[in-house]
Parts: C-alpha cells; sequence; structure tokens
C-alpha cells in the first residue's frame, strides 16, 4: 500500500501562527531578562513564581512534544499498554516534593546534583553531572525530533533542514530567556498547548460521531464498541507482570531524578506555594494526559476505520494528520504552534538544567571565585552547547522520538534518584556507596541496553530499547549498593576519618527543618537492611527469565 | 523521639504508598486477570480505572499530601520555636 504524504496545505497559515507565538515567547524571554539581576536569578527566577504559575510550568515541562506526538504514535503501535506507561508520570511532581524537592528548597539547592556535592562530595557530583547531562542531551534529543518532525510537516522541507532551523530558533531562545522567561513562557506554553491540543480533539471526536466532544479527556465510550468491533485487541493488557512492575523504577523513580522537573519546586516562592503548585500540576497534567488518550484512541480507530494509509515513519504525527483529516487548515497551523509550544517549553528546562548543571556543579566547584557576569555566560555557552549537542545527535534519530526520551527517564533513576532520596532520608548514606552505586548500576544500564553491546542485553524488544528491562535490574542494584558500601565503609575509621559525616548527618536534619540536631533521626541501620534486602530480591528477580 | 518526626515518616511512606497506588493500578489489573473487562462507564475497567485514578483520585490524595505536610512544616517551626526560647 502506498502511504500518504502528509503537509500543510497552506504553509503561510502555519507560520503566521507559529511566528507570532514566537515573537510571543521571545518577549516574554526578553523581559525577564531584564529582571534576573544576578546568576541565581538567572537560574532560580529569583524564587518568586506563584502556585498558579509555577503549577502550570511544572506541567508545560512534562507537556513535551511526547505528549503530543511521541505518546499518540506508541499508543498506534502499542495500543492500551503505552497508557500505562503514562499514567504514572503524574505523579513526579508529588513525589519528588514529597521525598525531596522541600528539603532540597530550604537547603537553596540548584539541581539535584547540587544536594549530591553538599551531601556526598565534589567526586560523586562530578559522576552523577556527567551522568546527567548525557541524560539531558538524551532528553532534549526527542523534543529535537519533534521539533523537526513539526516544521517539516509545516514547511514540506526535508527532515534534516527542520531539525537545524528549529532548533536554532528554540536554542537561541532558551539562551535569551533564563529561567524567568522559561517559568513565566511555560506557563503560557501550557495553556496554548492545553487549549490547542484538547479544543480541536473534541471537533476530531464531533466529525467522527462521538457525542461527548464537549469533554474530550473521559467521554469517548459510546465509541467503544466501534473501536472494539475494528480492533478487538486495543483494550488487552498484552504483557506479563514485570512489563508493568518495571515502570516503577524505570519511569516513577525515573522521573525522581530528572534535574529539570526538581527546578520547577526551586522556583517557588515558598515551601506552601511549590506544594500548592504540585495539586494545579495534576490538575492541568490530568487534563492534558486524559486528552493525549483519546487522541491515542481516534488516532488507532482513524487508521483502522478510514483507509488511509499512514506510514510508520510518520506515526509521530498521528495528531497533526487528524487535525489535517478533521478540522480546517487555521485549526492545524494553531495546533502546530502548540506543537512547537509543548517541545519548546520541555528542551527550555532541558537546557536549563544542563547549563545550571555545567555553569553551577562543574564550573563553580572548579574555579569558586569566577564573577557573577562569567558565570552568566558560561552558563549561556552550556545552554546554547547542549543544545547544539542534542541538535547533532538527532541528524539520525530513532524511530520513535519518545524512545530517547524514555531511555533517559530510566538512567535517571539509576544513577539519581536512589542517592538524592536515600541522602535526604538515611544519615548513613555516605560518599563511598553513593560514588560506588551511581558509577557500577549507571554503567550497567548502559551496558545491558541494546544500543551498545547487542549481545550482553536483559530482557528484549521495546521495553528493552526504551530501558524498562534495564532499570528493573539497575535501580534495585542502586539502592543495594549504596546501603551496602555505606554500611561496611561507616565501620572502617580509616576511610571515614577522611571527610566530616557529622557534618553530612547535621546536613540532613536541617534540610528537614529541624532546628536542633539529634542523631537518632533518619539514622536506622534495619531500614538499611532492609532496603539492601529488598533491593537484592528484586535484581534476582529482574534477570530470571520471562515475566515480560 | 518526637511526635513530628513519626509523623514526617508516617507520611511520607503512607503517601508515596497512596501515589504508587494511584498510578500504578495496571499493575492490580495484570495480577488479577479476573477485574478486567468489566464495563465501568462505558469502558472496559482495564483502561478506565487506572485512568480515572491517575488523574482525579490522585488530585484528591495530592490535596490532603499538600494540606498535611504543610500542617507538619507548621507544627516543627513552632517545636523549633519552643526551643530557641528554651535556650534563650
Amino acid at each position: 500500500m502506498e502511504h500518504e504524504k502528509w503537509v500543510l496545505e497552506d504553509p503561510m497559515l502555519g507560520m503566521i501562527f507559529v511566528g507570532a507565538s514566537f515573537v510571543f515567547f521571545y518577549l516574554i524571554g526578553w523581559y525577564s531578562q531584564k529582571a534576573a539581576k544576578s546568576s541565581t536569578d538567572y537560574w532560580t527566577a529569583g524564587r518568586s513564581i506563584g502556585s498558579i504559575t509555577n503549577g502550570l510550568g511544572m506541567a508545560s515541562s512534562y507537556m513535551s512534544l511526547a505528549t503530543f506526538m511521541g505518546v499518540t504514535a506508541l499508543i498506534l503501535k502499542l495500543k492500551v499498554p503505552f497508557v500505562y506507561m503514562w499514567i504514572q508520570f503524574a505523579l513526579s511532581i508529588p513525589l519528588i516534593t514529597l521525598w525531596y524537592g522541600t528539603p532540597l528548597r530550604r537547603m537553596g539547592a540548584f539541581t539535584p546534583a547540587h544536594f549530591v556535592r553538599e551531601r556526598y562530595g565534589l567526586r560523586t557530583s562530578y559522576v552523577t553531572v556527567v551522568f546527567m547531562i548525557l541524560i539531558m542531551v538524551m532528553y532534549a534529543l526527542g523534543q529535537m525530533i519533534g521539533v523537526a518532525k513539526v516544521f517539516e510537516m509545516l514547511f514540506g522541507i526535508n527532515y534534516n533542514l527542520a531539525l537545524i532551523c528549529g532548533g536554532a530558533l528554540i536554542v537561541g531562545y532558551v539562551t535569551i530567556g533564563g529561567m524567568y522567561g522559561t517559568s513565566y513562557n511555560a506557563a503560557f506554553q501550557m495553556i496554548l498547548m492545553g487549549v490547542a491540543f484538547v479544543v480541536p480533539l473534541g471537533a476530531i471526536m464531533k466529525a467522527m460521531g462521538g457525542t461527548g466532544w464537549y469533554f474530550p479527556p473521559l467521554l469517548y465510550s459510546d465509541m467503544v464498541p466501534a473501536m472494539l468491533e475494528a480492533v478487538p485487541d486495543f483494550f488487552d493488557m498484552k504483557y506479563g507482570f514485570k512489563w508493568y512492575l518495571s515502570l516503577i523504577p524505570c519511569f516513577t523513580l525515573g522521573a525522581m531524578g530528572l534535574p529539570h522537573l526538581g527546578m520547577r519546586v526551586y522556583t517557588s516562592s515558598n515551601l506552601k506555594s511549590a506544594r500548592g503548585a504540585m495539586v494545579w500540576f495534576t490538575f492541568f497534567c490530568g487534563i492534558v494526559f486524559c486528552s493525549t488518550y483519546t487522541m491515542g484512541f481516534s488516532g488507532v480507530y482513524f487508521q483502522a476505520t478510514s483507509g488511509s494509509a499512514i506510514a510508520p515513519t510518520d506515526f509521530d504525527k498521528i495528531t497533526l494528520i487528524l487535525n489535517s483529516v478533521y478540522n480546517p487548515a487555521w485549526v492545524l497551523a494553531f495546533v502546530i504552534a502548540g506543537a512547537i509550544a509543548a517541545g519548546l517549553s520541555t528542551i527550555s528546562a532541558n537546557l536549563m538544567a544542563i547549563g545550571a548543571m555545567i555553569a553551577q556543579d562543574i564550573i563553580a566547584t572548579i574555579k569558586p571565585d569566577l564573577s557573577d557576569k562569567t558565570m552568566k555566560v558560561i552558563g549561556y555557552l552550556a545552554i546554547a552547547g547542549g543544545g547544539a549537542t542534542s541538535i547533532l545527535i538527532a541528524l539520525n534519530p530513532p524511530d520513535f522520538l519518545v524512545v530517547s526520551i524514555l531511555w533517559a527517564f530510566g538512567l535517571a533513576g539509576v544513577t539519581m534518584a536512589p542517592l538524592v532520596m536515600l541522602g535526604v532520608w538515611w544519615k548513613p548514606a555516605n560518599r563511598y556507596g553513593a560514588t560506588t552505586a551511581c558509577l557500577v548500576s549507571g554503567l550497567t544500564y548502559i551496558v545491558v541496553a541494546p544500543y551498545f553491546f547487542p549481545s550482553i542485553v536483559v530482557g528484549g524488544g521495546l521495553e528493552a530499547k526504551v530501558g524498562m528491562t534495564g532499570s528493573l535490574l539497575c535501580v534495585p542494584l542502586c539502592f543495594f549498593l549504596l546501603t551496602t558500601v555505606s554500611m561496611i565503609t561507616n565501620k572502617i575509621p580509616a576511610l571515614m576519618n577522611r571527610f566530616d559525616y557529622q557534618k553530612d548527618h547535621v546536613l540532613i536534619d536541617k534540610i528537614h527543618g529541624w532546628a536542633d540536631y539529634s542523631e537518632e533521626r533518619y539514622n536506622s541501620n534495619t531500614a538499611g537492611i532492609i532496603i539492601a534486602a529488598v533491593s537484592l530480591f528484586f535484581c534476582i528477580y529482574a534477570v530470571l527469565p520471562g515475566g515480560w | 523521639m518526637n511526635s513530628a518526626y513519626k509523623k514526617e515518616i508516617r507520611y511520607t511512606l503512607v503517601f508515596s504508598a497512596l501515589l504508587l497506588i494511584c498510578g500504578h493500578l495496571g499493575l492490580l489489573f495484570v495480577a488479577f486477570p479476573g477485574l478486567q473487562n468489566k464495563m465501568v462507564m462505558g469502558f472496559p475497567s482495564q483502561y478506565i480505572v487506572p485512568i480515572v485514578f491517575g488523574w482525579l483520585v490522585l488530585m484528591v490524595v495530592v490535596g490532603f499530601q499538600a494540606k498535611l505536610t504543610n500542617d507538619l512544616d507548621d507544627e516543627i517551626e513552632e517545636l523549633n520555636a519552643g526551643l530557641s526560647e528554651t535556650v534563650e
């Protein structure tokens, strides 16, 4: 069957919508930049963002192009199991706030890597920063691919040209705006992308014959019988227990390790505002996530019933394709502007995190006496460099844009989340345990991925490509190594006398808000033994064959 | 060990469990296949129940989380204030 070529019939309309939104983003970025009085303001927006703006910003860092395009593409391929994969992403900000967002904010940390430096020392932080930069580049890579695909459809130009033009526009905007720009812009972008996604979806549902078109996130049950007739296996769970279990270490804990999500907690004006933002985040996230499932549902139904052939390489464009079929051209142009906003807000957050890590977590620790002005210039260069790198890697993209993003989540879950979680909540965790755990489990995750050594892979198929099989082994491995190595080295005075571990213990009480110090708090060896035993059990379970 | 500390640990563990339940109900349906294919709100149960829990029920849990952890912060601050008065 010959596949149809999907492009916008009137590129001028698309250019007007996208151009207008970019002018607006640049203006907000420029105005915000003027408000940044110091390099700290640049990274944390002066810690002055209110709860609704921050909730919108948190949601918008998640409403990436993956939500607009990647998710619907994989629903088209995997059907319902991919929905379960996505639902749990709404847990990220509540879990981050619960486990370490508020302690890190009390501490004044920019990123989880900043916390690692204070808690475990410089050497451990360098190891984690290297992994974090790799994670952020892989994350931004998925977004860049999405931007290129949107520009490709918008202008009818080839992928590489679309990638370079779209990527350069976005990297320029982020470099100019800083976190003030990204925070205020993210709120605006969240509204734009929400409206651009949900309202046209209602029109698509109406055109398809759905009676619940006025509330697309949940009201499409009248289309279920037709779907079951056209695609009888749409609601099948398909995979085994291990597949669903691995979502926890790979994506739930993975999201907790992502620096750009945590940064939204640190930009709040106060802790109560950060918690208020978390409630708004779940609300906004829910609307768009549920609409995404509806879009995926509609896409599968369209593909099964319309007779239109969609090439697998165009699966990422299903949202745009449905709009081009069922809605007028100006609506599609508006949706494209929303998709660009979605990519922009996430790339902004990714690049800001790369910039903050290179400038604050590496350069500032090596050369602490650099002037504020120099630090800002280094920040600009780091952001631009991170963006350029992700553009270059995107020249040779994976089949689906969301694959690289999901693999990055797994790596964050393996290398960062256990260090921060136990670092905040368990005093016996020390730098020897943290460095060993991060290095060994991070490298193991890379080795068992199908990309580098295809003969040494845990599991196979898409779940190995997105890092689910690797995470089910390596996240427990990281917890196991961190607890056991820490408990063993804590008993070796020659090692412990090399640094002031008492200072690390005092830090933990302080970031939990205690004015006094108590040795008993957060200091249970029994908890360490339980965590080690449970982790070892899951490591063994992960390598046992079957269950996927 | 004071009650605010115990409360802090309890809240963290309980809310972690509740959040995980809200976001991972797929596990329940795959572990107990008998729960699948019951129609709820016009959808198969294994589809709509995790979606509703992952959004609306999650919002309720997160609302409680915000309220209780804010109250706990206030309690810790009061304890700290009492401590500094004792020192003075």
